[in-house]
């Protein structure tokens, strides 16, 4: 394997490892974001 | 019910997932040209397809809020959590987009990053919604969802822009894959599959990743009416 071959190796798995960091970080948010609303109505609820 | 539809979907979107990545990394052979490189185009490409449609529910969303918006209520509100989904996943993807972009670019042209029409078009795609987001979350009162709306509706603008930008100026970005030229397009049927299996995957899951934000949307919609009238009634 060539140094170029590692190398491209190298690019496109940092390519991927950014691109599900990105996605599973934005779903993780999402999710937070989820529960919080959840959290919020619950509250309202027990005080209604 | 909903739930289990949702979570059967989720199943089948990893499962798609999977298979994807199996087909880009393993059975797609190395382009004749750029070699192993060239396999982020099973992912650059089509989150830059989940983008542009994303962007375009956004617009329609953003053409219903500012349509329902004095007539009837409720479909303005489901219109308007439609148009906030639709961008706020949209740049998600686009940052994807712009991220794997100069990766593959410094491998396949020596270069991170050039002001090329593609390139800058994108960008400034990009910083639109930015800023369609921003004006959501620190804009206050009544009149934000209409001037997010309208910002919505011109941001949209861009996206045929960008479409189209290699296309029209030939600089630093290749023609197009696909809808290019006569005789552009993927040769190889192996590559093919590849890239149509990826392209199935991303749409799944970014379907999926929509329809959630669209939901958690809606509950916040909900909660800040009902405090809405809970203040309004204590106010009385």
């Amino acid at each position: 394997m060539s140094q170029a071959d590692i190398l491209d190796h190298q690019f496109v798995t940092a390519a991927y490892i950014i691109t599900w960091v990105l996605q599973l970080g934005y779903l993780a948010w999402l999710g937070l974001k989820w529960r919080s609303e959840k959290r919020n109505a619950e509250q309202r609820q027990k005080r209604g | 019910m909903k739930k289990l539809v949702l979570g059967l979907y989720a199943i089948a979107t990893v499962a798609l997932m999977i298979w994807g990545f199996y087909q880009a990394m393993y059975v797609a052979p190395d382009d004749a040209l750029q070699g192993y490189i060239f396999r982020i185009i099973y992912y650059h490409v089509p989150s830059a397809s989940v983008a542009f449609v994303f962007f375009a529910v956004s617009l329609f969303g953003s053409i219903g809020y500012l349509t329902f918006r004095r007539g009837n209520h409720d479909r303005a509100q489901i219109a308007d959590a439609w148009a906030l989904a639709g961008a706020e996943v949209g740049v998600v993807f686009c940052t994807v987009v712009l991220l794997t972009g100069p990766i593959w670019g410094r491998r396949a042209w020596g270069i991170w990053w050039t002001w090329d029409a593609r390139l800058t078009t994108t960008l400034v795609l990009w910083l639109i919604y930015v800023s369609y987001l921003l004006l959501r979350r620190f804009a206050a009162g009544p009149q934000m969802q209409t001037l997010a709306a309208v910002l919505g509706v011109f941001g949209a603008l861009d996206v045929p822009i960008v479409y189209m930008s290699n296309r029209w100026w030939r600089t630093q970005h290749p023609a197009p894959v696909f809808g290019g030229d006569p005789g552009s397009g993927m040769k190889d049927p192996a590559m093919l599959a590849a890239f149509g299996w990826n392209m199935l995957a991303w749409f799944a899951w970014g379907i999926f990743v929509l329809i959630l934000r669209y939901n958690v949307e809606r509950k916040h919609q909900q909660y800040a009416e009902q405090e809405a009238e809970e203040a309004l009634a204590a106010n009385l």
